[in-house]
């Protein structure tokens, strides 16, 4: 979605071509390969309820990994993300007897703000992606357990509503992720910021002698993760009818991170992926869904990420030599 | 520089106050929580096994209540279970008049729980009550609290050592019991037919382990009809629970119950079924602990019984110290007997869950 | 000197390789007992990959080394400090934290009973140290408590301390201030007395007149020149580290460049007003007027690259102003002098230009971006005016627009990079070495077009190490020597053999 067609490269080797290949539609092949394979051994696999399931189950993975693509796209991290969600998650019960309305979006400014103080470091203070937001990810985990420190369930019809309510067939929780998806997209294809973000990554100090507003970039972009994964945390909670800031949103910045690499988003930036890290999140959902439904154990799931992970980052490299 | 520092300053600080004019929603209608009701019964009778003595431990008669106690818990009390345990040795302790009471918690490392063990051995503890997080590594601790001559009181986890040289007692719940009992209300359920899924614990834990087993083996031995197609583990959270059973429910429609190794993870479940449209009772769901929601759960037809893991520990460890204390004979293991609520007691029985 | 007595360090035809360059070329060097000697070159002439032999970071393909008339070759750096080689980089690497005997004597503390260190001891014999080299200072203070200048200085201390015959100094006194290097050279001094040998790198030829003995001039990885430095005219050190023979005057037409321009009166574009940055540049003021190219002479480190980012909002400066088409400039900021007109090219096209990520037409639109969207959304259409325009007119070679400009041969980059700066409607250009590393035919094409822009009514600031296109493409030169400008030439001054002795002695006209 956000690539450029019309490349002529110089003529490249077999292999090399190869591994370009992958690493630009690797992930699409994949997610045919698994569809076409639960479609044949999978019983129940072809009806709606099921693709609703796997929609429902990957809304809030897209919504985080597209924050993800972004930073990862300035040669960034954010590993804060599972955390953000569990800190919305616990403002969001916090603030429910104003209103729901009132709730979300005290834990959109929760996670925004979180977004800033990380971008802020790493931006301002100079910290190291990695450590800045290794450092959130500890402290806000740990702020939203004091906040709430037991599940608090709830009843807010609202915010229940927004968890399971359907229109014209598709789930609230799965409309939003394809808006946020079409936003993200247009930001980086088409506005100055995505551009931007995009040289940022690329090379950080040819974006400074262009005049590029680079801090601001670099803190809009943490912000933008924060808040997309606020709102991650904010459905996520609506979902479960509960919130559960110990265990909500635990290991999401690894599947997150996994996601947007394996949709051809390059560590090292400059490139962002837009539709290429929803199929990756697809990937990941896919593959858990496939593994829980032929009663195989989940722990797979982690292995077959870490290969996939080692896959698509050896086709970025071997790709740049 | 500094003003960079600044930044980040207020950012937390931002954070931080975010707490402060909090408002959450108004849920008065759910019963208060009601004291000591449910207190723990020993099930295993003290003649039944080896037991104890002040003179076979080889320790010194103190008064409890004037002794400096500790207690050192393993998690942090975030979920019912570990609130209601530290809450009921916490209230014995009072309603005994014990004025040192010394509290720890390991935050869920192990490292943390034996430098806090060791702590309170060197604040001069005479009595100490352990909820182990793991059931090995302990010898360095236990030396130190041999040579001391200070009785060491397990609960709700065994630790492997000898009893009554290592240490003195352990207290807890039987948890492959606990599964066989579940096993018996989902046969009694499902009238013997169906297909059951079992949402497992956390990998790798002793509970999942022992819940798993017990109920494995009572249904081989008791219901052969009825069938164990799924075995997934929702890691002892409600939103694992919930979505590996809108899975299951979606792939497999003939499934008639789930086994769910604790309630959190059976409470996920009525989440998606409810999600999935289907009606209460539809799905037989059996699981253990005996939190609150959970026996609500019941009286509104979603679960149809859960098997009690009584934390409150409190009354029966303090007995027991003081019965060896005086010199009576206590029991090496004490298995405390373990409730079941069903829809005939769920209502009546809602004070009584944690 | 050198004759009779047996060298302490020589290297012999020394070659050495990396993927793509030779950086080596059968480079001879020998170092006498207790003598100073030079080693100059302009950037790739093989300096850096020398000393990295001579100190064992790097291993030589071919030819030997040779320590106290014998045959070594050393593995690590380790090897090479234990047998007498000690270096002192720009960077001092000692541990800033401790304190400058700890520092001093790292390794070698005096014991007493037990083993304990006898910081007593340890704090006098610092002093002692300390003082013999000039400096007063409290030993017991962290290091980094120190100026640069008394750090530089424990490091050498340091470094002779520990029996060292050999010391290699790596532009030592670039932050220095005079009194300090003042102290420097005294020690260097009092080295050679003592019969330790210095091999003394630098760019400042006042410092290598003043102290060395022997020089000699890598170019293109080969020695150019080797001898004594005192009998050699400046101008002639010069000639032969930009590798021109002052006696050869070559005709004119070697390059692109047609001629004069002729430059419109009226305010100059862009006017640098006694432009100072600490111990790098110092009162550099040079206008620039519409349709004229100024070229910046002198040698490497001569501060002309930081002049040129100084102007261009890419290096903060301590005084002095920018003044653009008739706009002062914000220190420290690109965008503001993007704005207002000035665009840098840089020196190091793949560090500081080309985004090897994003295709051409995004690189050449990325410095423009604001100028060409509205309310924050990029107008495609005219970028795709703008970048078809220039690409058009800059000849840019590529497949399409859409091409990653990785993927384009460095003279094409290049003219990217120069569409960029157009692109923002740039009053004027600083081009910083803009025909480095590309091959003949695009050089002739890059210079061309700078006649061309200029000839539209475009300031140029030129800076280029090949003296031949500087004399050729500029009106009027101004010469930088370490920081400083010391001479201006124009109209038929500008020749290679003024620029060379500006340079030299600082002669030509004041500026």
């Amino acid at each position: 979605m956000a690539e450029t067609a019309g490349t002529l490269p110089k003529p490249l080797g077999g292999r090399t071509r190869t591994l370009a290949w992958l690493q630009r539609y690797g992930v699409y092949a994949s997610v045919l390969a698994l569809l076409l394979f639960n479609v044949a051994f999978t019983p129940h696999f072809l009806e709606v309820a099921n693709f609703r399931t796997q929609l429902i189950q990957v809304a809030p993975i897209v919504i985080v990994s597209l924050g993800m693509a972004l930073v990862i796209g300035t040669e960034g991290i954010d590993l804060s993300v599972g955390s953000v969600m569990a800190l919305s998650s616990a403002m969001v019960v916090l603030y429910l007897g104003y209103g729901a309305p009132v709730a979300i979006v005290a834990a959109l400014v929760a996670g925004a703000a979180v977004g800033a103080g990380g971008g802020a470091l790493v931006a301002y203070a100079g910290v190291q992606p990695i450590v800045a937001t290794l450092a959130l990810l500890v402290g806000i985990r740990g702020l939203a357990n004091v906040l709430v420190p037991q599940l608090t369930e709830f009843r807010n019809p609202a915010l229940i509503t927004l968890g399971s309510r359907s229109v014209l067939g598709l789930p609230l929780v799965v409309i939003i992720a394809a808006v946020l998806t079409a936003v993200v997209a247009f930001l980086v294809k088409r506005t100055i910021f995505g551009r931007q973000l995009v040289a940022v990554g690329g090379n950080r100090a040819a974006a400074k002698l262009s005049g590029l507003p680079v801090r601001r970039i670099l803190v809009a972009v943490y912000v933008l993760s924060g808040l997309l994964a606020a709102v991650a945390g904010v459905l996520a909670t609506a979902r479960l009818q509960a919130s559960d800031p110990t265990s909500l949103g635990l290991l999401m910045e690894l599947s997150a991170i996994t996601a947007v690499v394996v949709g051809g988003t390059p560590l090292t930036g400059g490139r962002v992926r837009v539709l290429g890290t929803v199929m990756g999140a697809l990937l990941i959902q896919l593959l858990q869904a496939t593994l829980i439904k032929h009663n195989l154990p989940q722990s797979w799931t982690q292995m077959v990420q870490a290969v996939i992970i080692l896959a698509a980052v050896y086709a970025a490299r071997g790709r740049k030599k | 520089m500094s003003r960079r520092r600044g930044w980040a300053a207020l950012a937390v600080a931002a954070l931080l106050a975010t707490g402060a004019c909090a408002k959450s929603e108004d849920t008065s209608d759910t019963p208060a929580p009601a004291g000591s009701a449910g207190e723990q019964v020993a099930q295993s009778a003290a003649a039944d096994g080896p037991t104890c003595t002040l003179q076979s431990f080889g320790g010194q008669a103190f008064d409890v209540k004037t002794a400096t106690v500790g207690f050192s818990q393993s998690e942090k009390e975030a979920n019912p279970f570990r609130i209601a345990e530290t809450q009921s040795i916490k209230d014995e302790a009072k309603a005994l008049g014990i004025a040192n009471l010394r509290v720890t918690n390991a935050q869920s490392q192990f490292s943390k729980q034996i430098s806090d063990v060791q702590q309170l051995i060197a604040q001069g503890a005479k009595l100490l009550v352990i909820a182990p997080l793991n059931s090995d590594g302990w010898e360095p601790v236990l030396k130190q609290a041999a040579e001391k001559k200070i009785p060491i009181i397990t609960i709700d986890r065994k630790i492997n050592a000898q009893p009554c040289t290592d240490y003195l007692t352990f207290i807890g719940s039987d948890f492959y019991e606990q599964g066989k009992r579940a096993a018996d209300q989902m046969i009694a359920a499902l009238g013997g037919n169906g297909e059951v899924a079992i949402l497992l614990g956390a990998p790798g834990n002793n509970v999942t382990t022992d819940r798993t087993a017990g109920f494995k083996d009572r249904i081989a031995e008791k219901a052969p009809n009825i069938k164990i197609t799924f075995e997934q583990t929702g890691e002892f959270t409600r939103e694992k629970g919930q979505q590996v059973t809108e899975q299951l429910i979606q792939s497999r429609p003939g499934t008639s119950g789930i086994y769910a190794e604790n309630d959190e993870m059976a409470l996920g479940a009525v989440t998606a079924l409810k999600g999935a449209g289907k009606t209460p009772g539809q799905v037989k769901i059996v699981s253990i602990d005996g939190t609150r929601a959970a026996v609500q759960g019941i009286v509104d037809g979603w679960l149809y019984s859960v098997i009690e893991s009584n934390p409150r520990f409190g009354p029966l460890a303090f007995q027991t110290a003081q019965k060896f204390v005086a010199g009576e004979a206590i029991p090496a293991t004490t298995i405390i007997s373990d409730r079941e609520y069903t829809t005939a007691n769920a209502k009546d029985s809602l004070g009584h869950a944690y | 000197m050198s004759d009779g007595t047996a060298p302490v360090l020589e290297a012999r035809g020394i070659s050495k390789g990396f993927p793509g360059v030779l950086a080596l070329d059968g480079v001879s060097f020998r170092l006498a007992a207790g003598e100073v000697h030079a080693l100059v070159g302009e950037n790739g002439a093989g300096k850096s990959t020398l000393i990295k032999v001579l100190t064992g970071v790097h291993q030589p393909d071919r030819g030997e080394l040779r320590l106290h008339g014998g045959p070594v070759s050393f593995g690590t750096p380790l090897d090479a400090q234990r047998a007498g080689i000690s270096t002192i980089y720009q960077e001092v690497n000692l541990v800033p934290q401790m304190s400058v005997a700890h520092n001093l004597l790292l390794g070698r503390e005096p014991r007493g009973r037990l083993g304990v260190i006898d910081t007593g001891q340890l704090y006098t014999q610092a002093r002692r140290v300390m003082s013999r080299y000039g400096i007063q200072t409290d030993v017991r203070r962290p290091l980094r408590s120190l100026g640069m200048g008394a750090q530089q200085m424990v490091a050498l201390a340091r470094a002779v301390s520990i029996d060292a015959r050999v010391v290699i100094m790596d532009e030592p006194t670039s932050a220095l201030e005079p009194r300090e290097v003042d102290t420097l050279f005294g020690v260097i001094g009092d080295l050679r007395a003592g019969g330790i040998s210095v091999v003394y790198v630098s760019h400042r030829l006042e410092e290598l007149y003043r102290i060395c003995d022997q020089v000699t001039v890598l170019r293109d990885g080969r020695v150019a020149h080797t001898g004594p430095l005192a009998g050699l005219e400046r101008v002639k050190l010069i000639a032969l580290m930009l590798g021109r023979d002052t006696a050869d005057v070559r005709l004119r037409g070697q390059t692109e460049f047609a001629g004069r321009h002729t430059a419109k009166n009226g305010q100059p574009v862009v006017e640098a007003r006694a432009l100072s940055r600490r111990h790098q540049l110092h009162d550099v003021s040079i206008r620039v007027r519409p349709g004229e190219v100024v070229g910046l002479g002198g040698l490497l480190g001569a501060g002309r690259s930081e002049t040129a980012k100084a102007i261009a909002g890419a290096l903060p400066f301590d005084g002095g102003a920018v003044v653009v088409a008739g706009h002062a400039l914000r220190k420290g900021s690109p965008a503001a002098a993007i704005r207002a007109g000035a665009s840098l090219l840089p020196e190091d096209r793949k560090a500081e230009g080309i985004v090897p990520t994003m295709s051409v037409r995004d690189n050449i639109a990325l410095a423009a971006l604001p100028r060409l969207s509205r309310a924050g959304i990029v107008s495609e259409a005219r970028v795709d005016r703008v970048v078809q325009t220039l690409m058009k007119r800059l000849r840019i070679k590529a497949t399409s627009p859409h091409q990653k400009v990785s993927e384009l041969s460095g003279g094409n980059q290049q003219k990217v990079l120069l569409a960029r700066s157009l692109a923002t409607g740039a009053k004027v250009l600083l081009l910083d070495e803009p025909t480095r590393g590309i091959d003949v035919g695009a050089k002739a094409e890059v210079q061309a077009l700078i006649d061309e822009l200029a000839a539209e009514g475009l300031g140029v600031l030129l800076i280029s190490s090949d003296l031949e296109e500087l004399v050729e493409g500029s009106d009027r030169v101004v010469v930088l020597r370490d920081g400083a400008v010391v001479g201006e030439l124009s109209g038929d001054e500008v020749t290679e053999e003024a620029i060379m002795r500006a340079i030299a002695d600082g002669g030509g006209v004041d500026g």
